[in-house]
């Protein structure tokens, strides 16, 4: 093996070298600045310092050469293919909209610790190197990042109980789940003697779906096989608790519900769709040769997550949690693409998360920027009822909530309905035909709770709705270019097609 | 010879330490007792060259875990009970149990130290390495040469991980002024009578 270093050649890493060297000053910048004077406000300074690190880490993601002849490098512990490239672009992108659109909310709730954008930052470079990462160690290192900031951005209201509630549940289960991926990465490493996703494929080429294990051959035996199909096991749970997938989700409503707003909109927003390309790299690139072992599992969780989805959120009264049952439903679609196993459906997986990604930003930027006068306990939560009669209060934003939410539920002209039908039609194509049918039945009662928000937007039955606070122009003009891209992805969604279709097709150029 | 006579000064204190630790009647002195045994198998590691696990021993033994014991047992407050009596009715059962283990460790040290021809002398572990003496890196040179050019990612992520938790620690513990409703009042603590008391 070539031993490298940490050379400047390695330019493929300089985004995550900058956010990281940055993230360094940024800190000495703070504790100097909040040194010298007691108290001093500078929350909104540092968060634009981190826009524009995150800005420039993102034009730096941008302009990195991709180098098709040569994918991995350091030692292949890194990656550089299109989909790392596509999934940074996203995530720097989503995770800018969320700071910028969580400053009302943080100044609102006096949540003045400058630290709070130094965590979101943390995370964000955990989740970049999390999409490149080519071996189990970076993967774990990675999560370790993103979620080690997560736990601290659940409980960082200190004063509330709720808070600090959700952080310790977070950070339970948190480390129950990585403690679950490494021990499936060690009885991986243990039968394979390699951690590396490139050389697992190399060594295992033998294995295709539907193939006989042929026993006689001297470097595989039948334990072995079966010790692998148990530790690949072990790491699709951990990675399916990260995702609150639904026999794993029993965390997800209540630490969403208790840690402040704008964390949660951060963490049910970003970082899934790092998590499904680790997923991908491990269980699509080097592992397809199990593709009948794993798929069964997954196969479970859809069906289990579609139904807790739709059935749980019905009965919610708080926006919140309705919110957190939609994103395991929506989970529960995004892995019925997954579990196709065909080209077609890791292009429709990338397709529905970048739409779900989106769609759940301008939601939950709405679920901010709605911010109630007269809220005497400064409370975090909403209940259904705080956004009554918002059309006529404040007619744009209902007229862009009520838009978005047709998207989620799926309705016929939005973005979010031509999703679905791909993923239904993948689904269908790779004969899993009583799961489509299930979910399709699943998303018709799924659709009632979004439309009940929708009546609630438009037609209650009370005379005066509620006054909220003025929202500033910056988030004016975010919200309304969200609602643009909705718009212009429902007229031509063939751009998001070819960026994803390129995506599938280097993900299966290894394979 | 001295690296031989250390030896025998440490396996010395070990074994006499690890006993004290169960027969010591204060808890506070076994764990201290536990300390010193850490510390003194630390420098049979030295002795054998396995130094980055030596140092290991009293940065994760010695500095964190042993000192978390030293905590738990002060803030117990463990009464001491006289076992003497009971020291007879265990015996046989402890002695069953340590026959078995002891007998375990003769075999593997059987098994392996066989072919050594230095068995049937005092000075058994003396013997000269002339490759030692010409070319030679220590442990924690050769851990350091892989993690500072093969993993040199992984261990700026670690160096990552580790300043997020120090910047976490320090967010979730600093009070910045913001009264709190966790504070303790100590005058509502003490007026607090059987009275006034909810009982659930």
């Amino acid at each position: 093996m070539r031993i490298e270093t940490l050379l400047f050649k390695e330019i493929v890493i300089l985004p995550e070298l900058f956010l990281g060297l940055s993230l360094v000053y940024l800190v000495l910048h703070c504790t100097f600045l909040a040194v010298k004077k007691k108290n001093l406000l500078i929350q909104d300074s540092v968060l634009y310092l981190g826009v524009l690190v995150l800005f420039l880490s993102c034009v730096l993601v941008m302009n990195d050469c991709l180098d098709v002849l040569e994918l991995s490098f350091l030692n292949d512990t890194i990656v550089n293919d299109y989909v790392s490239f596509s999934s940074k672009i996203v995530i720097g992108s989503l995770s800018l909209f969320c700071l910028l659109m969580m400053q009302p909310y943080l100044a609102g709730q006096k949540i003045n610790q400058f630290e709070y954008i130094l965590l979101i930052l943390f995370a964000v470079l955990g989740l970049f190197l999390l999409c490149s990462s080519n071996d189990l160690l970076t993967a774990y290192l990675a999560i370790e990042l993103q979620s080690l900031a997560f736990y601290v951005l659940a409980s960082f209201k200190k004063t509330s109980t709720y808070s600090v509630d959700a952080g310790i549940k977070y950070f339970i289960m948190g480390a129950f789940s990585s403690s679950l991926f490494l021990f499936g990465s060690s009885l991986l490493y243990g039968v394979t003697g390699t951690i590396n996703f490139e050389e697992f494929r190399d060594l295992l080429i033998n294995v295709y779906p539907g193939s006989t294990i042929n026993t006689t051959l001297p470097d595989i035996s039948f334990f072995d096989v079966g010790l692998i199909k148990f530790g690949l096991i072990f790491i699709l749970i951990s990675l399916l608790f990260k995702l609150a997938i639904a026999p794993f989700h029993t965390w997800a409503p209540d630490v969403y519900e208790g840690s402040p707003s704008a964390s949660t909109f951060f963490f049910a927003v970003v970082p899934k769709l790092a998590i499904f390309v680790l997923l991908l790299r491990i269980f699509y690139y080097s592992f397809f040769g199990f593709f009948e072992s794993w798929r069964y599992f997954i196969v479970i969780s859809v069906i289990l997550s579609v139904i807790v989805g739709s059935f749980g959120g019905l009965e919610q009264r708080k926006l919140k949690s309705l919110l957190v049952y939609s994103s395991i439903s929506h989970m529960g679609y995004a892995l019925i693409a997954f579990s196709a196993g065909t080209l077609e459906s890791v292009q429709m997986l990338f397709c529905y998360l970048v739409v779900y990604s989106f769609s759940g930003l301008c939601v939950w930027s709405i679920f901010l920027l709605t911010r109630v006068k007269n809220n005497s306990l400064q409370k975090q939560n909403k209940d259904l009822t705080d956004l009554v009669l918002l059309g006529k209060s404040n007619y744009m934003l209902a007229i862009f909530f009520t838009t978005v939410l047709f998207s989620v539920a799926g309705f016929p002209p939005m973005i979010g309905f031509l999703v679905k039908i791909s993923v239904f039609l993948t689904a269908i194509e790779s004969s899993m035909y009583f799961i489509a049918l299930l979910s399709i039945l699943c998303s018709v009662i799924g659709t009632f709770y979004y439309i009940r928000l929708i009546k609630i937007l438009y037609f209650e039955k009370v005379l005066v709705g509620k006054l909220y606070h003025p929202i500033k122009l910056q988030s004016s003009v975010l919200i309304s270019l969200l609602f643009f891209l909705f718009l212009f992805l429902f007229i031509n969604p063939t751009i998001l097609y070819l960026f994803s279709y390129k995506f599938s097709l280097l993900l299966s150029l290894a394979v | 010879m001295i690296i031989n006579i250390l030896f025998y000064l440490f396996s010395g204190i070990l074994l006499l330490s690890s006993l004290m630790v169960i027969l010591v009647q204060n808890s506070i002195y076994s764990v201290l007792f536990l300390v010193l045994s850490f510390i003194s198998s630390a420098g049979i590691l030295f002795l054998l060259k396995c130094e980055f696990l030596a140092l290991m021993f009293i940065v994760i033994y010695v500095g964190a875990i042993a000192v978390l014991f030293l905590f738990v047992v002060m803030m117990l407050d463990v009464k001491t009970v006289s076992s003497k009596k009971d020291t007879l009715k265990y015996f046989p059962f402890g002695a069953l149990i340590g026959g078995v283990f002891l007998t375990e460790i003769l075999m593997v040290v059987g098994e392996t130290f066989k072919s050594n021809p230095y068995e049937n002398t005092f000075l058994g572990n003396f013997h000269f390495n002339w490759y030692e003496r010409m070319d030679t890196f220590t442990e924690i040179q050769a851990i350091g040469q892989v993690v500072y050019t093969e993993y040199v990612l992984q261990f700026l992520i670690a160096g990552n991980v580790l300043l997020l938790a120090t910047i976490a620690a320090v967010v979730l513990t600093l009070n910045t002024g913001v009264d709190s409703d966790k504070k303790q009042v100590i005058f509502r603590q003490l007026s607090r009578t059987y009275k006034n008391v909810l009982i659930v």
